[in-house]
């Protein structure tokens, strides 16, 4: 039998008639990193918000270890807001030492961390400097650092890459794998990346308008769309959009079409087969194509198919 | 320690947030200098002090010569013989008259004030004298009232609270009048002798001027209210940075983890209390810069930084409940101001407000103002700093302001932890 670390039941959240989450019903189990990948808006950290006890759920209940999340005690959890939330006018070093006294975490030991976190990081040699002075990304890699000082077994980053150079990011990345493959903590993110969810979660959950549209791993996901290509077309002629839509719509073994961004996104098992038929039907209607390419399946193409548009930013 | 970690954050964030620290302790320094300017009386001539004087004074009979002797109208003749101290202009000029009279004095504002004398002020003068003599001490209060003995009737003196040259006057009267009683008893005590019984001549000794009152300022009377204007102040401080770290998310930060809402509130107060400390010696130092007649010593430097400490953990208890209800700083910032300017008014901090008397206790009449820590703190600071006076006379005070500070405290504490510390809504 699996081990599930959260449990929500039944989530919900309403701001004045509006629902932020909407029945979420989720299992997340120890040691695997859980991505929750949704556009703006999404309800994303609404719900980890409710799952963590900051935000009390207009429905519904979150249990952690099989216990009410409102009387767990915190120190199994850590949470990286997805804003910065520092304090301005101290140091990391400082900021560390004090997250991890208000953690009760013994002195010896919360040195040793606050170091190990800072040189894992990449900030030790900012250790003395006030969160005002830090650089964007700085910042955002203390941000991170201030959830992890009291070694939570449950780490819960919201949109942790936001903000961060590509080297920056690919440290995240290598840093989140390393939780849960060498200190087997629980990871939860979210992101708005598929690349990000894709490469790091066991397992993703799909949410759009406060709902749960699909919660697989990253495989399977791309399985459940189908094998295949994907075809990206764009038009020098954009207002001929819909008719080719029509057309492909229309076509013997196309999954879908749908025009994303000014592009004809097209997807079909055997897309590259289905090139020529195409072509000739533009070549009839006089359309000609700005820019073409043919690439595999990914999690972005599961997200079209499930919302019919792509993310919105 | 999890609240002495957050002192040490508190501190550190007001020492390094300079503009905000420059704030803090500006914005009343320069009150207290523009009311140093305008009441200070720098190059100001001594004026006398219109004075009406309604004397029910029944006179009585004085044991140790068994003659008639009427103190009330001893005191009257004092008040119309006092000069400023180095100086041959009257304090007073007195007008003797009626109490309806002199009601209708003040209140078209021919006199500053007028002193009342009880009928049995004279009896009272002798039963001061016979406990002098059982070397009891009973002192003056700087409220008005003057306790003449254990269970008498007291001089009043009364006047327009809203005009300023009331609250100047009814300052020298309450010093006169301990003068007064000073000179009177210790003039008796040491003339008597078990062999020669004084004569009640000795009595009518005047007094030819009451010290301190040379430069004795509506400034000096108001300099405390300005130090109990910037320890009000401090709630709105205390205000903004309580919001401030609401709306950063650092307060969801300290409340995923162990914190107790004692460690953030308790360990918050040090370090402010330490800036009503700061506030204090620095507005006094400016203070005395600007003419303020310090009394007391260095005794009454601690008491008054004691007094501080606790009208400023009354203005962080204050800011905390503004917290409760403002979303950001700045709404923090707006509605701090919008409490304490009235609070500062309330508590008498930029002049006396008309009596409303609600009740009784200790056989002092309760003001409805008396519910408000901050006019204790007024009362014991001007009571320490203006006039002098020690630890045991502004016990009354002290008593009141703990009692009423703790309460605010419990009642913010309670407030801010309901709407900020819980998981939101
Ligand atoms: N306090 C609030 N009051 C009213 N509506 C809110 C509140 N917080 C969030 N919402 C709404 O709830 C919805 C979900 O917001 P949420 O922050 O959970 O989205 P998200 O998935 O995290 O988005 P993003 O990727 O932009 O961070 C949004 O429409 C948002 O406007
Ligand atoms: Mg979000």
């Amino acid at each position: 039998m699996e081990e599930y670390v959260i449990e929500a039941q039944n989530l919900s959240k309403d701001y004045s008639g509006f629902k932020a989450v909407d029945g979420l019903n989720l299992k997340i189990k120890k040691g695997e990193v859980f991505g929750f990948l949704g556009p703006n808006g999404a309800g994303k950290t609404t719900s980890i918000s409710m799952m963590v006890g900051l935000l009390r759920p207009s429905q519904g209940k979150v249990l952690i270890n099989g216990e009410n999340v409102e009387k767990v005690d915190k120190i199994v959890i850590g949470i990286c807001p997805q804003e910065l939330v520092l304090w301005e006018n101290l140091t990391c070093m400082e900021s560390l030492k004090l997250m991890g006294d208000m953690y009760e975490v013994p002195g010896e030991v919360l040195k040793k961390r606050a170091e190990k976190l800072l040189q894992d990081l990449f900030l030790m040699d900012k250790a003395d400097t006030v969160a005002s002075k830090l650089s964007g990304g700085m910042k955002r890699r203390l941000n991170l650092a201030l959830a992890l000082i009291h070694a939570p077994n449950i780490v819960v980053l919201d949109e942790p890459s936001e903000g961060l150079d590509p080297q920056s990011r690919r440290v995240l990345w290598n840093f989140i794998k390393s939780l849960r493959d060498n200190e087997g903590k629980t990871v939860i993110l979210t992101t708005h990346l598929m690349d990000e969810a894709d490469r790091l979660s066991d397992r993703i959950a799909i949410m759009d308008h406060g709902k749960l549209l699909l919660l697989d791993n990253p495989t399977n996901l791309k399985k459940e769309i189908g094998e295949g290509d994907v075809v990206e077309m764009k038009l020098n002629d954009p207002e001929k959009n819909n008719q080719i839509i029509k057309y492909l719509e229309n076509m013997h073994l196309i999954e879908s079409a749908h025009v994303i961004d000014n592009h004809i996104n097209i997807r079909a098992l055997n897309a590259v087969g289905l090139l020529p038929q195409i072509m000739r039907y533009l070549e009839d209607n006089n359309i000609s194509i700005a820019d073409l390419s043919i690439r595999q399946n990914t999690l972005e193409d599961v997200f079209i198919e499930l919302t019919g548009t792509g993310l919105r930013e | 320690m999890k609240f002495i970690s957050i002192a040490i954050k508190d501190f550190k964030e007001l020492i390094r947030d300079q503009r905000g620290l420059f704030m803090i302790l500006g914005f009343p320094l320069f009150f207290m200098l523009v009311f140093g300017f305008a009441f200070g009386g720098m190059g100001q001539e001594n004026e006398p002090h219109l004075l009406a004087v309604v004397n029910y004074d029944q006179g009585t009979n004085f044991p140790l010569t068994n003659e008639e002797i009427n103190f009330g109208n001893n005191f009257t003749e004092v008040l119309q013989d006092s000069k400023y101290e180095d100086s041959d202009v009257n304090l007073f000029n007195v007008t003797v008259t009626t109490e309806s009279e002199a009601d209708r004095l003040i209140k078209s504002r021919e006199v500053d004030a007028a002193i009342i004398i009880p009928e049995d002020f004279s009896q009272s003068m002798v039963q001061l004298i016979n406990s002098n003599l059982n070397q009891q001490n009973i002192l003056a209060t700087p409220e008005g009232t003057i306790p003449t003995s254990n269970n008498t009737t007291s001089v009043i003196i009364k006047g327009d609270t809203s005009f300023s040259n009331f609250g100047v006057s009814q300052a020298i009267l309450v010093g006169t009048l301990q003068q007064f009683q000073d000179q009177t008893v210790s003039t008796i005590s040491e003339t008597i002798s078990p062999s020669t019984a004084p004569s009640a001549e000795f009595i009518t000794t005047s007094i030819e001027s009451v010290p301190g009152t040379e430069s004795f300022s509506m400034f000096d009377f108001l300099a405390p209210g300005m130090m109990v204007f910037a320890i009000l102040l401090l709630a709105t401080t205390v205000a903004a940075a309580l919001s401030r770290e609401v709306e950063t998310g650092t307060l969801a930060r300290l409340k995923m983890s162990r914190m107790r809402s004692f460690d953030l509130l308790f360990g918050g107060l040090i370090p402010w209390s330490l800036v009503a400390a700061a506030q204090i010696l620095i507005l006094l130092a400016v203070a005395i810069l600007m003419s303020f007649k310090w009394q007391g010593g260095l005794n009454s430097l601690i008491l008054a930084i004691f007094i501080a400490v606790i009208g400023g953990i009354a203005s962080v208890a204050l800011g905390m409940i503004i917290a409760a209800f403002a979303k950001n700083d700045r709404q923090a910032a707006n509605l701090g101001t919008l409490v304490t300017v009235p609070v500062s008014f309330l508590s008498g901090a930029f002049f006396a407000l008309p009596p409303v008397v609600i009740g009784d206790f200790m056989g002092k009449p309760v003001q409805i103002y008396d519910l408000l820590p901050w006019t204790h703190t007024l009362n014991a600071l001007r009571a320490v700093l203006t006039f002098g006076e020690g630890l045991n006379e502004i016990m009354y005070s002290l008593g009141w302001m703990i009692v009423l500070t703790l309460i605010l405290f419990v009642i913010g504490v309670g407030i801010f932890s309901r709407t900020r510390l819980r998981a939101e809504n």
